[in-house]
Order: C-alpha cells, then structure tokens, then sequence
C-alpha cells in the first residue's frame, strides 16, 4: 500500500497541531492568574470570617501568600471540612489550605504536601462534668467535628474503650453548642480552637481539661495527587515559609505567645 | 473539569458498613410513618373536632411541618429543645424531626381525602345507628386512608431520603452518615457518594413497587 506524501505529511502536520502542549496544573494556575484555596472558615484562628463577614485566619493568610509567590491574586473558596476533597476533585479549588491532616488512609486519594502546621489537641468539657484528665473520658458521651483527625482518634478510643457515646457534628460550632449545652460531656479540639471558643464566651459552662495524648496533628497542603509540579513547589513553599519567619510570624497573628510547632520529626527525611 | 480516577473496590470494601446503615435508615423511616399516620390521624380529627384548642394544634403542626425546612426541624429537635435542657440523642432527635414532618404532610394528605368522601357516607352510617365517632372510625377512615394510599407512599420515599439530614445533628449510624465517616476516613468521597446513592435508589424503588403491588389489591374493584 502506497500513501502520497503530501497526505502523509498533512496527516503529521495534523497531528502535531492536534496534540496540546502539554500543561500542568501549576502553569495553568499562573496563567489563569488566581489561586484558588478550600479553606474552612469555621475552624479559628485557622480560618473564620471578621466583623464584616471578610474571611481572616492563618490559613487565609497562608494561602494569600502562596498566590503573592506564585505572583497572582487568591480567592479563598470557604469549604466545610467533609467537602474539601469533592471541591478539589471537581476542580472547584486547586489547592486545599484547610488544616488537613495528611493521614496515610488520605494519601491514597490526594496529594500532600510537607506539613505547613501541627496541632496539639486538648479537651474540653462541660463545667457540670467532673473530669479531672482524658481518661476521664471513657464511658462518657463525646463528640467531635466530623471528618477532622481528632474525630477519627476519639471514634477509636470510644471503640477501644468499649463504652460510652461518639457523635461526629458536622461543624465546629455545632459540637461547642452540643457541649455548651450540655448534650456533650466532652470533645477533644486542637488546643487553638479549644482556648479560643472557651474564651469567645459564645459557649458558656465550658472548660479545658487536659492535653489530649495524640500524635501531634500533622496538616499539609493538597491538591491533585499525580500534581508533582505543584506538589514540589507547594513543599518548597512550605519550607521558605518557615525558612524567612513567615511561619513564626503567622504564628505570632494568629495563635498568640509561644513557639509553632516544630515541623520536622527528628530521624527521618520527610 | 472532572480530575478522578474512581477506585470502586476501595468502596465496594465498605459496602457491608453502608448495608448496616441503610438498615438503620430504614428502621427510621419505617417508625417515623407509623408514628406519622398515628399522629396524622389524631389531627385530622383535631381538625374535624370543631373544639378552637385541638384544631388550632393541628393547624399550627400543619403550617411548620409544611413551611419550614426539614433541616430546621430536624435541627430544632437536637439543639432547639437542647437549649432548654432537654437532651435527645441523635438518633431520637432524626426520627422526632421527620415524624414530625411526616404527621404534617399527612395530615393535610388526609384532610384532601376527606374531602373526596361525600358527606352522604357519614349520614347513610349515622342512619344505621353509628354514632359520630363510629361513623368516621368504621365509614369515613378506612375509605381516608385507601385514598391517600399513594400520597403515603409519597411521604415514606421523604422519609428515607430525610434520614440523611441526621448528620446535622450527629447522627452516624444511618446510611448517610456511616458514608460521611467512611469519606471522611479515606477521602474516596465519589465512590462513597455513589454507591450510597445507588442503596438510597433500590431502597425507594423497593418501596414504590411493594406500594404499587399493594395498591393493586386495595383498588382491585
């Protein structure tokens, strides 16, 4: 079989031209010119709206400053946490800044960068609870925010105990209402969230506790998982936000007196 | 822009936990309609009872269960009666919210059959020697009922699907809420969603063929 070879070279020709050039999704977030970050605004000082309704809070701040890096303008798309995954997937966000812890079980769906924060958690309880330390907890009925990684810790401890009650909520407000009245005995909170609703005085009859004795609560950046040009930049970013005091300095805005948490975990790499 | 790849044996390993909750799902919808026709019946004879007080309730019930949001009254259930110090756990607060929803959707169900039975079958029973209460109880009711069949049918699909606003108040056991864990524990949030969709879907269809099997014997003749 014979091809004229103006044909086969009209047929090269048109295929080069068919194949786009090949983007990915940092390039395409440049050349778009807005970044745009999940963050959940009900999670302060991590995120929560001001006086006038504009959202404010360290991964606000945080994802303002990826997109001054990246040299273009950031639009904070607010996203509950057990949304945070269907608005990357369905190309709602590109990245998530939303306090995400980078579990094992959650990397198998996403992209995670280094983490750019950790948590401690501690409890909480009713005043009318007696409860001097965590333990103190077992049998009781706790609850926390679903979806977040303390949730999923209490849910285990609530099952390993073999006694008493877990209730997932779906917003933070929702479980400090829940306790504050008193339909919680107990939730376990990042230290941040916990010292801040105790003292917004918007829950009455609520007190810290204790520390609650997890692993701290790693959270990282995410977004696609097959994104490793992002990825590598958002890892980069991550560091040069530590590296220039960045960190220290959101730190300082956001959280209060007191050193960040350390992001490294001596005797390994990542 | 749909940026996925779907890993259905990650859900599938789940699906006997989904199974468990849309057990629960049902056991809810279930008892919210018996309470729901019970409670339905109670205020249409409110309704019909000519005392100020008792239609007045039914009234009240009718216009809130009809015009405001499930959420809200599912919601009102757990933290509006928590705030008075009244504690429901979240189960107990789902099946108040959509019972309560469902004996007003019913209750108006009911008051558009009665007005399909004419008024010469309460007379016709009452010159039988049927007192008032036995007219409507042997006569007018089951003839209210067989009427609003399908409407009922109607109400039981809302129920099922209500179920899932339970997460609004913690509620985690039922079909909606053991995915909303399972999503939150492995972020395979699709996969979830969907197969919890497909069980929601069987579980309706299960119910608008047994309702139309059913209503085929009631409205043979």
């Amino acid at each position: 079989m014979t091809k004229s070879p103006i044909i086969v070279s009209l047929l090269a020709a048109a295929v080069a031209f068919a194949t786009p050039s090949y983007a990915d999704k940092l390039d395409d977030i440049i050349a778009s010119g807005t970044l745009r970050c999940a963050v959940v605004l009900d999670f302060p000082p991590m995120g929560m709206r001001d006086e006038s309704n504009n959202p404010v809070g360290f991964d606000v701040d945080y994802c303002n400053d990826l997109a001054a890096a990246l040299g273009v303008k950031a639009e904070i798309v607010e996203t509950p946490f057990p949304e945070r995954i269907p608005a990357l997937m369905s190309g709602r966000v590109d990245v998530g800044v939303a306090s995400t812890s980078d579990t094992l079980e959650r990397a198998k769906t996403v992209g995670m960068s280094i983490p750019y924060y950790a948590f401690e958690n501690a409890v909480v309880a009713n005043n009318k609870v007696e409860m001097a330390s965590w333990e103190d907890m077992k049998g009781k009925t706790v609850g926390a925010t679903a979806g977040t990684y303390e949730a999923i810790w209490l849910e285990k401890q609530v099952t390993e105990w073999g006694e008493g009650t877990f209730r997932p909520y779906q917003t933070q407000a929702d479980v400090f209402l829940a306790l504050s009245q008193g339909q919680l005995d107990a939730t376990v909170s990042t230290v941040e969230v916990a010292n801040a609703n105790v003292n917004s005085g918007n829950f009455p009859g609520i007190r810290v506790v204790d520390k609650a004795p997890m692993v701290p609560d790693y959270v990282a950046l995410f977004t696609l998982r097959e994104e490793y040009g992002l990825l590598n930049y958002l890892n980069l970013f991550v560091n040069q936000q530590v590296r220039t005091g960045r960190y220290a300095e959101l730190y300082a805005k956001w959280v209060g007196e007191g050193e960040p948490a350390n992001l490294t975990i001596p005797g390994v790499y990542r | 822009m749909f940026n996925y790849t779907f890993q259905w044996k990650q859900a599938m390993a789940r699906l006997p936990q989904m199974l468990d909750g849309a057990i629960v799902t049902m056991q809810i919808a279930i008892l919210s309609m018996i309470i729901g026709i019970l409670l339905a019946i109670m205020l249409t004879m409110f309704r019909l009872s000519g005392i100020r007080v008792l239609s007045a309730i039914a009234k009240t019930w009718v216009e809130i269960a009809r015009n405001t949001p499930a959420l809200f009254q599912i919601y009102m259930a757990h933290f509006g009666l928590g705030s008075f110090g009244l504690h429901l756990s979240p189960y107990l607060s789902l099946l108040i919210g959509i019972t309560f929803n469902n004996a007003g959707y019913l209750t108006e169900n009911f008051r558009g059959a009665l007005k399909a039975i004419p008024d010469t079958q309460t007379r016709a029973a009452r010159s039988l020697g049927l007192g008032q209460a036995g007219a409507f109880r042997y006569v007018v009711l089951p003839q209210m009922l067989r009427i609003s069949f399908l409407p009922m049918t109607n109400q039981m699909v809302w129920a099922v699907l209500m179920t899932s606003l339970g997460v609004t108040v913690g509620m985690s056991t039922d079909l909606y809420g053991v995915t909303q864990a399972l999503n939150a524990l492995t972020f395979r949030t699709f996969e979830l969603f969907a197969l919890a969709a497909v069980i929601f879907y069987v579980i309706t269809k299960v119910i608008t063929l047994g309702a139309r099997l059913i209503a085929a014997r009631l409205f043979r003749y």
